[in-house]
């Protein structure tokens, strides 16, 4: 769908509307897109269809996803949460998945950050290096 | 075996057993060569982006929510939901004396199959211009080998000196010939071991050509042994438009190596009218909004970014230059279209070539009226300026009076001797492609034609008369031509044996003919 610059611009405000402390605030959220619905104002389904993917972008940036081979302890999550909450600062929040494929180690994303330590990302590096 | 042991080892001890940040983003949308990606915070711009499996990309359009990336290489792979990652370097290429002679691509890579480049040093492919406190004037002459260039339009190294004209006017063959010259200069310095003479090393761009024109300049510069001080860039027809909007940064970039390390090069951007197009169809890709001709809005600062590379540096820098020969392609004769009117306003002065003179049979078809050097006067050498000076007035004035003699029968003998004079020179300024000339022999073909050495020549017995003289002074009186190439000036002295070489050779000649 194409989103005109107008609404890009309308979205963008809803969503300084329901920021609160650099975060998203869910109640504001779910009453800006209530309102739209029920007011419907020109253009209010590309206006919610990118207020919509900026919510996404906004979540995504404060999602720690933990990929792990095998579960972790619950001294090494809190540990985990800690370290990257002094880096991240509040607000985060964890998802915790096993993946087999990673062999071995931990593989955190934050936003677009990485943090890669698994087995299988040192094996395709030295892969990488022998091609 | 040792060493096989020696590279594995070296190549574990290169993978880090540390974790370090990456930045990824994801693949919204593929297509003609240009990704759209989610993610990446940290991205710079022109920074290469890795797509896996060798692909690289280039990060162009900083968005609020993605960012715009040209694929260099096959995209058909990437897909979208793909993960990609920041490198942290902006695209470069290899650069040094290990490119001479070779044939690459926009990354530096060979096409010429003679195995990998030798390069241990790369350059960035976009760096800001030297600035002005880097630079000083222009005041060594690049000597194009092609006669009414070196009299009337001279070039220096360091300068932009734009080459336009319409298609089928001998654009490339001058370039050409330039390349062809330098090359026979510095192997003849290099033979007599000439101390303070500074080779020029050519780096040809080829953007949007087709493949068998390349070829064609290859080979020619092959046969006249001009590749060993020569650097061909090729970014032809059949690559993407990515690879066409970056060959001449590339070529550039390769360029102010030399300028860099005190040398000299010249570069030749073949055409630039191409370049502008496909950085159109870049930027149309990448949804920039578009302006005149539907060219988007920075398309002159991408030529001007492009073209003021270019320079000489001061002897604190290194003294080393880079000198432009950008070409531009017309539209039947028309320089007050968009990009060549921005070219034009960008460079030093231009090389005019007119389709009406190509097929009159005045080749170079060098239109003296609208070309002009800005700045290379003040590098070409003393005899040249002695010789030559008056010769562009001369001729603009033959074609003005020639154009009102169609009318007249009647001419009083001024303006008769004025167009003969014209004619002649018109006839010595006629040049076959792919043999230009040394400027020892231009100084004294030039003094001929100013001294009235001509005058009694038929008209169309004078390209035979040149190139006997030619023949002559280089056969029989090579010591002459030596001692112009060595004092760069006529004194009295060499005036008068000049004299006595052609009234010798006029006496000969006359007896032949």
């Amino acid at each position: 769908m194409k989103v005109s610059k107008l609404a890009r611009r309308e979205a963008k405000m809803l969503l300084t509307l329901c920021m609160v402390d650099g975060l998203i605030d869910a109640p504001r959220a779910r009453l800006v897109t209530g309102r739209l619905i029920e007011t419907k104002p020109r253009q209010y389904v590309a206006i919610l269809t990118h207020f919509c993917r900026l919510l996404r972008l906004e979540t995504e940036k404060h999602t720690v996803l933990v990929q792990t081979a095998v579960p972790l302890s619950d001294t090494l999550r809190a540990g985990l949460e800690e370290n990257l909450g002094l880096r991240y600062g509040k607000g985060l929040e964890y998802q915790f998945t096993q993946n087999p494929a990673l062999l071995g180690g931990m593989r955190v994303q934050v936003g677009s950050d990485v943090y890669d330590g698994s087995i299988r990302a040192r094996l395709n590096a030295l892969e990488e290096r022998f091609n | 075996m040792s060493t096989l042991l020696q590279d594995i080892e070296a190549q574990i001890a290169g993978v880090k057993t540390n974790v370090n940040r990456q930045n990824v983003g994801v693949v919204r949308e593929i297509g003609d060569g240009v990704a759209k990606i989610e993610g990446l915070n940290d991205v710079m711009a022109n920074e290469m982006i890795d797509f896996g499996r060798g692909v690289t990309g280039l990060a162009l359009n900083l968005e609020e929510t993605e960012v715009g990336a040209i694929i260099l290489g096959d995209y058909t792979h990437i897909k979208e939901g793909q993960e990609v990652r920041t490198t942290g370097k902006l695209l470069q290429v290899p650069v040094g004396k290990g490119l001479l002679g070779r044939v690459v691509d926009v990354l530096g890579n060979p096409l010429d199959g003679k195995g990998p480049i030798v390069s241990t040093t790369a350059y960035p492919v976009e760096k800001i211009a030297p600035g002005i406190i880097k630079r000083r004037s222009v005041s060594q002459p690049v000597q194009t080998g092609i006669m009414p260039i070196d009299a009337m339009i001279p070039i220096g190294r360091g300068q932009r000196e734009l080459i336009i004209g319409d298609r089928s006017t001998g654009k490339t063959t001058i370039c050409i010939d330039t390349i062809i010259n330098q090359a026979r200069m510095n192997k003849a310095a290099e033979a007599s071991k000439e101390k303070d003479f500074r080779p020029l090393y050519s780096i040809y761009v080829a953007i949007g050509q087709k493949q068998s024109n390349i070829a064609r300049v290859i080979s020619v510069l092959e046969e006249n042994g001009a590749m060993p001080y020569t650097i061909i860039v090729v970014a032809s027809a059949s690559d993407s438009a990515t690879n066409q909007y970056l060959a001449p940064f590339s070529g550039c970039a390769i360029g102010e190596w030399f300028m860099d390390n005190g040398m000299d090069a010249l570069i030749i951007f073949d055409d630039l009218s191409k370049h502008a197009a496909a950085y159109r169809q870049v930027s149309l890709i990448l949804k920039r909004p578009s302006g005149r001709e539907a060219y988007p809005g920075d398309v002159f600062y991408l030529h001007s970014r492009l073209l003021e590379r270019s320079a000489r540096l001061n002897e604190k820098s290194g003294d080393g230059s880079l000198t432009a020969l950008p070409v531009i392609e017309t539209q039947l004769g028309d320089v007050s279209a968009y990009i060549p009117t921005n070219v034009i306003s960008i460079t030093d002065g231009q090389i005019f070539l007119e389709t009406d003179l190509f097929y009159q049979g005045i080749r170079p078809a060098i239109s003296v009226g609208i070309s002009v050097s800005r700045v290379g006067s003040a590098a070409q050498i003393k005899a040249m300026k002695q010789v030559a000076g008056r010769v562009k007035l001369e001729l603009a004035q033959f074609r003005e009076l020639a154009a009102f003699a169609q009318f007249g029968s009647d001419l009083d003998a001024g303006t008769a001797a004025k167009i003969e004079r014209g004619k002649r020179i018109v006839e010595i300024f006629k040049q076959a492609q792919y043999n230009p000339i040394a400027v020892e022999i231009q100084v004294a073909v030039i003094w001929c034609s100013q001294n009235g050495y001509f005058d009694d020549v038929p008209v169309e017995k004078v390209k035979d008369f040149q190139n006997k003289l030619t023949e002559y002074l280089t056969g029989r009186k090579p010591e002459l031509l030596a001692r112009i190439a060595k004092e760069k000036a006529l004194n009295d002295g060499l005036s008068a044996d000049l004299k006595a070489a052609i009234v010798e050779f006029k006496q000969g000649y006359s007896t032949k003919a």
